[in-house]
């Protein structure tokens, strides 16, 4: 059902919509299913499939470029396949209150793969938006994969057997943050120690996310290299359009060259270095003024102990 | 993936020594990790009837909040540029800890009238909260957050008495104050939670906590009500869903980590902070004329401004 987009929309989704819907779903989980501690019958209930969510994600559309950042939840009514659609515009208004820019784009939900019935829905969407997007989001947690369990889905009329029908097509997204989402985001990744605030916990967090993102660039250099070895020693196939992908990579760098950027560039430098050296002469003055008071307090002429000097 | 591994070893070792506390989430991956997710109602009501924070003030200690929480305070308090916002807070209490399962934005804009402000708010509050519930989010409003942007976190004089007002009417209850500026340029997020003190209680002498600056401007108003209020620790929380979700998210945002850059987020902010120490250095200057014991005062204060300034110039290099 589900083959690649041809619409042409990047789609950029933000954290913010993932945690949501993770959210979202651990908690109708667990309402549904009292902790371990509670009963001893809970074996029968833990068995159950989970059940699914539904919501609705906003965002702003700018020409090709759909952005999702926020996402609230929906009610559905499994006997119909629909959602209630009062409660709908009703969180839609409250929403604008606090966000007059987002437009409702889309609808998510949860589960392994899209289904019949959430065309139903689909369609009804299409209503408030002519093209929806569908964010299905799969909650069975399988360590191996490395890639992100969600996908985004729009729908496409093609003719099937002689029949126009609206089916799902997947699409490509990118995950786009705003740099506040950034450090919160990987703050609760790495739950770092929160009261740990002296400069040398702070500057070490801020190396270790640097250090590994520079770890992540190295691999990832590291398979494309060998992937590139392998086609010229014939392992594999040659393909072309990877490989002029690659080439135009490598053609773009160095990024930046010209004399503008140069300039702009040596004068932060140079503010910066400024900075620094104007603090470390506040330091040192702070420290010398210690020292004299320290060599006043131990040597006083005028002490009222009557002359007793602590030499240390 | 062999650079994968040995990353990993790193962070548990460093997290090894620093004694970080994981939550029982991150390291158990059964259902009773997810267990804090759970909404006991019945609990909750009775913990109400027995309010046992009623007698003693310092009651609660600790609070909790869920990454969910978190990443909307923080993203709304960003988007309020420099202007002050606010919001609520859904949860429900633990013994002696506030859990902060949820928050959500409030469509006012924060100045220094915001007692009235409140007035506005109640009507989207209370049509927020039906919602909600009818969504299946059945926590009540625990605490109220709001942003003091490049300026620290701390209670201000209507702060503290909004707080008061709170804690007579609303408990339990609790403040949270973001710093948006000052999370983008440190890279680490800014926030403090508290509760106030009773009217007429006299708090136990508490050593004080982390230093932090806060511009000339502002400090009287810091001095005169920073004795009203307790900070609480502060630990975050996440689901086994949602630690997988982030562990796969990082793979996409790496590039992000590596292209930001503080400098040029925060030119103004930095150039700010500058000025400002550099009046409290003339005004610490001008105590020295004015008393013989001026030196002994200043310098303590002094050497910790510096301090920051250092670990500021040692960020944007």
């Amino acid at each position: 059902m589900a083959s690649s987009s041809s619409s042409g929309l990047t789609f950029k989704l933000h954290p913010l919509v993932i945690l949501n819907i993770s959210d979202h779903y651990t908690r109708i989980k667990a309402q549904s299913q009292p902790p371990p501690t509670s009963s001893a019958a809970d074996d029968a209930v833990s068995s159950q499939p989970p059940p699914r969510v539904f919501g609705c994600v906003i965002g702003v559309q700018c020409g090709r470029t759909v952005e999702i950042f926020n996402s609230f939840e929906l009610l559905y009514d499994p006997s119909t396949h629909t959602l209630d659609r009062a409660f709908l515009e009703k969180k839609q208004e409250l929403y604008k209150k606090v966000f007059p820019h987002f437009y409702v784009l889309g609808w998510y939900s949860t589960g392994g793969d899209a289904q019949e019935s959430d065309m139903h829905i689909h369609k009804a969407l299409m209503e408030i938006n002519e093209s929806p997007v569908y964010v299905l989001l799969n909650p069975s947690i399988n360590h191996a994969q490395k890639d992100l369990p969600i996908t985004i889905y729009e729908s496409e009329l093609h003719v099937i057997d002689g029949i126009p029908q609206l089916i799902f097509v997947q699409s490509s997204y990118i995950i786009e943050t705003v740099e506040a989402e950034r450090i919160s985001v990987d703050h609760v990744a790495h739950l770092k120690p929160s009261d740990g605030s002296s400069a040398a916990t702070q500057l070490a967090a801020h190396l270790t996310g640097i250090h590994s993102a520079i770890k992540m660039l190295n691999s990832r250099i590291r398979v494309l290299h060998h992937y590139l070895l392998a086609m010229q020693k014939g392992d594999l196939p040659c393909q072309n359009s990877l490989l002029r992908q690659v080439s135009s990579l490598l053609r773009r760098l160095p990024a930046i060259e010209s004399e503008k950027f140069q300039d702009d560039f040596l004068m932060e430098y140079n503010d910066t270095l400024l900075i620094t050296y104007l603090a470390m002469f506040t330091n040192c003055s702070s420290t010398m003024n210690e020292m004299v008071d320290k060599f006043n307090t131990a040597y006083d002429r005028h002490s009222r102990r009557g002359g007793r000097s602590a030499f240390i | 993936m062999d650079p994968f591994s040995s990353a990993a070893i790193a962070r548990q070792t460093w997290e090894l020594e620093n004694n970080i506390v994981t939550t029982t989430a991150a390291n158990d991956n059964s259902a009773a990790s997810d267990a804090i997710f759970y909404y006991d109602g019945a609990a909750q009501d009775a913990f109400q009837q027995e309010k046992p924070w009623a007698n003693d003030p310092h009651y609660f200690k600790r609070v909790k909040v869920s990454a969910l929480a978190l990443l909307k305070m923080v993203v709304h308090a960003r988007s309020g540029g420099n202007i002050e916002v606010m919001g609520l807070m859904q949860g429900k209490t633990d013994g002696d800890t506030i859990i902060v399962m949820d928050a959500f934005a409030l469509p006012v804009e924060g100045t220094e009238t915001r007692v009235n402000a409140q007035a506005d708010a109640y009507e989207y509050m209370v049509d927020y909260s039906q919602t909600n519930r009818q969504a299946g989010r059945l926590e009540n409003v625990v605490g109220w957050y709001h942003s003091h942007p490049g300026y620290g976190c701390w209670l201000s004089g209507i702060d503290v008495s909004t707080q008061m007002l709170n804690q007579q009417y609303q408990e339990p209850f609790l403040a949270v104050v973001i710093d948006p500026t000052r999370t983008v340029s440190a890279g680490k997020v800014e926030i403090g939670a508290f509760r106030t003190y009773p009217d007429g209680y006299k708090p136990p002498d508490e050593p004080v906590s982390e230093y932090q600056t806060i511009p000339l401007n502002k400090i009287e108003d810091f001095g005169v009500h920073c004795k009203q209020y307790y900070a609480l620790d502060i630990t975050y929380f996440k689901s086994s869903l949602d630690c997988e979700l982030l562990d796969l998210l990082w793979n996409k945002y790496w590039v992000n980590t590596l292209s930001s850059s503080p400098l040029l987020g925060n030119g103004d902010y930095v150039a700010g902070q500058i000025s400002d120490l550099a009046e409290k250095l003339e005004h610490a200057e001008n105590q020295l004329s004015h008393s013989r014991f001026g030196p002994l005062i200043a310098p303590a204060q002094k050497k910790k401004e510096v301090r920051k300034t250092i670990t500021f110039a040692s960020f944007i290099t």
